[in-house]
């Protein structure tokens, strides 16, 4: 049988004040991001405005989670995945917070008001998959640790004010010798360089050197040697949510208003009807997990199947698109191409990025296999 | 009873009733006397027709809970014909459950009703041949008619079978009096019985293919080869997760259309759940029969009870493209900004 109750059993629909804070989501971004007057983005990878975070910060939509001692809002799984999802589906540009919503265990008031910018060290040029095998490492060095290592695909690391940076500082066994550290990244020792993606942008992804970088005491996550435990249980918020399986809606929709006579056609709306299936089951799945972790549970291996599926999903709807489209992805320069165009040719680049980020979808078999039972 | 309760009940029943070797048998005979007896003691066969009419009461829920288990034992009895699809049908009209075992006959049926006389074809009766009565909407009346194994003066009947040996028989009516015959009220139309048919089918599925995650899980842990249970390699671990999986969508899928059918709506949430279900059904027996090799493709292990069922469902009560061209054309004509809460409220604001 199904090992996995909390998946099994049904999401209740929202509940009334759940879908009062959407309609209050929805309000607000209709005023203040009216459709057509900014660039919409593909999910997580959305543009960055340090001002729009500041807006929902105020509304108390950043650090939703997190206990009001604080700062936070004291706010279930759920009512973050209702603000995330209208959020996401809308493309408003989520890039300046991103990251510390995804890290809210460790918030502290000024996050919550959105005003400082989060990246995650984990992966380095020799521990990817196998993330337990980092080699940065933190020393003790007086009353604090000095941290040297490198690493790379960090997210946003360039206009990150901390990073919050995985670390050996045991020789114990592999997961037990694993701390995490918030380092500031304006502190001395540590350089940024840029690594160009295929896409052409340059500011999204970076190596990051840290050279002897000295870290106080109050900058240590939580205990010293719990770092990987921490990260596994953050893992079944990060994966499950909106933002692993709706990035490439917007495709979808804009397709639908741009080409009426295709979305229309026999294999157009065929199509149409499948992704709406997808999408359906993929929501409740999601919301289903929200609702677990409300009710204090670590669906870690639930997540893991979600995001297996909910990504190669998105980069399903990308492939399908083109297929009924079957044309060259040309944009002239002039008129400007559509949005439409824009997303289609920005997910195409994007898309085989989807299954990699957040736990590749061979980690993420292995993980849901051990859940089997 | 809760839902869970009557699940569990629901398997114990035909753990004793509906074993491999029964199914077998009812390949070779096309009727499981004793499991049909015994749904018809406990009165699971006359889920939920309510008890004024002659049924055992019960919701849509409790209905589907009996289908899943009964899809979860490959069990060869027409039970969504008897309850959610045909009970339901007499019952919106007001019709009492006649004795004796009952069918459906599709909505793909040319039928028309002159007087009170039944004329026409219904192909792929489930388990025509055995029905003494047979249920209809012809022409927006419900139909009670006596089926081919009635005393005499019944249709004709030519004997087929599905992928899975399940009978699916052609009835032809050739001015057969009806046995009663009453309007079908508002919101009982063609569509809402593909809706039904469809629903049985989903909740017959995703019994189906929970227990095929179920067998090939234990089998991935008994069959060793290169010195270890096959299930410690990845590459088999992948076909274990695409199948708990695709288990897990289609559960959350019936749910979903359950929870809307009690809300009387509920065409979105179908549409989705059999498209759902067929999708699954594809991937969930290659993945299975994979991981079983040739052990798989034989006679005597059970595992084909459940899959080729699972190939037949498919294509029953509408397969995928049926249910995609519905969905998709009506959500293409309520334009772009539609979709986005049609994928959240699905039939609250769609249909």
């Amino acid at each position: 049988m199904v090992s996995l109750p909390s998946m099994v059993t049904s999401p209740p629909s929202l509940t009334a004040p759940e879908l009062e804070l959407r309609k209050q989501v929805r309000a607000f971004l209709a005023e203040t991001l009216p459709w057509g007057t900014f660039e919409p983005g593909l999910g997580m990878g959305a543009e960055v405005n340090p001002k729009f975070s500041a807006a929902l910060a105020e509304r108390g939509w950043i650090g939703m989670a997190v206990p009001a001692r604080y700062g936070g809002h004291d706010a279930t799984a759920v009512d973050r995945f209702v603000v995330v999802e209208e959020l996401l589906r809308w493309g408003a540009p989520v890039g300046h917070h991103w990251v510390a919503e995804e890290q809210k265990q460790w918030l502290l008031p000024r996050i919550c008001r959105g005003e400082l910018c989060f990246c995650i060290g984990m992966s380095e040029p020799d521990a990817g998959s196998d993330l337990a095998s980092v080699r940065t490492r933190g020393v003790r060095d007086g009353d604090g640790w000095r941290v040297s290592g490198v690493k790379v695909w960090t997210s946003n690391a360039m206009r990150a004010d901390f990073m919050i940076a995985l670390c050996r500082t045991g020789d114990g066994e592999r997961h037990a010798g694993l701390s995490r550290f918030l380092i500031d990244m304006h502190s001395p020792g540590v350089t940024v360089k840029p690594i160009p993606f295929l896409n052409g942008s340059t500011d999204h992804f970076a190596e990051v050197v840290l050279d002897g970088v000295l870290v106080s005491d109050e900058m240590v996550i939580g205990e010293i040697g719990q770092g990987w435990a921490q990260n596994a249980d953050e893992l079944a918020f990060e994966r499950s949510g909106p933002d692993r399986w709706i990035s490439t809606f917007l495709l979808v929709q804009e397709f639908i208003r741009e080409r009426p006579d295709l979305a229309a056609s026999p294999d157009g709306s065929r199509l149409i009807g499948e992704l709406a299936a997808q999408y359906w089951v993929l929501r409740r799945l999601s919301l289903a997990v929200a609702r677990a972790i409300d009710a204090g549970g670590t669906p870690a291996a639930e997540a893991a199947l979600i995001k297996e599926m909910g990504t190669r999903f998105e980069q399903d709807v990308v492939s399908a698109l083109r297929e009924l489209l079957d044309r060259e992805l040309v944009c002239g320069l002039e008129p400007a191409p559509s949005l439409f165009e824009r997303l289609l040719r920005r997910a195409a680049l994007d898309a085989p990025s989807f299954t990699i980020r957040g736990g590749t979808t061979e980690v993420l078999r292995s993980v849901a296999a051990k859940g089997l039972s | 009873m809760s839902d869970s309760e009557l699940f569990d009940v629901a398997v114990k029943l035909f753990a004793e009733h509906s074993r491999w070797q029964d199914v077998g048998d009812a390949d070779a005979t096309g009727w499981p006397d004793n499991l049909w007896k015994a749904l018809q003691q406990t009165g699971f066969s006359d889920v939920p027709v309510p008890e004024e009419l002659g049924g055992a009461g019960g919701s849509v829920a409790d209905a589907v809970q009996l289908l899943r288990a009964a899809g979860a034992h490959a069990a060869p009895v027409p039970l969504a014909e008897a309850g959610l699809v045909g009970g339901w049908l007499l019952a919106s009209a007001g019709l009492a459950l006649p004795e004796g075992v009952r069918t459906v006959l599709s909505p793909a049926a040319t039928l028309r009703l002159d007087g009170d006389r039944l004329f026409g074809t219904a192909p792929a009766v489930a388990w025509g041949h055995r029905a003494e009565h047979v249920i209809g909407l012809v022409d927006g009346v419900v139909v009670l008619a006596p089926g081919p194994a009635t005393q005499s003066g019944g249709p004709a009947v030519s004997r087929g079978v599905n992928l899975a040996d399940e009978p699916r028989d052609t009835v032809v009516f050739d001015g057969v009096p009806v046995t009663a015959r009453a309007d079908a009220p508002d919101g009982v139309t063609e569509e809402t019985l593909w809706e039904r048919t469809a629903l049985g089918r989903a909740a017959l599925m995703a019994g189906a293919i929970s227990a095929v995650a179920a067998m090939t899980l234990r089998y991935s842990g008994e069959r060793e080869q290169f010195g270890r249970p096959i299930g410690r390699f990845q590459a088999v671990q992948a076909h274990l997760v695409t199948i708990h999986q695709q288990a897990t969508v289609v559960a959350s899928a019936v749910d979903g259309a359950v929870e809307a059918v009690e809300l009387g709506r509920g065409g979105f949430e179908i549409a989705c759940a059999k498209m759902l279900a067929d999708r699954a059904a594809r991937l969930v027996t290659a993945a299975a029969h994979q991981t079983h090799g040739a052990i798989g493709m034989t006679k005597e292990y059970p595992l084909h009870y459940l899959t080729r069922r699972l190939w037949a469902w498919r294509d029953e009560a509408g397969g995928h493209r049926r249910w995609a061209d519905r969905l998709g054309s009506a959500l293409v004509a309520s334009g772009p900004d539609a979709l986005y809460p049609a994928i959240q409220s699905g039939s609250e604001v769609v249909q």
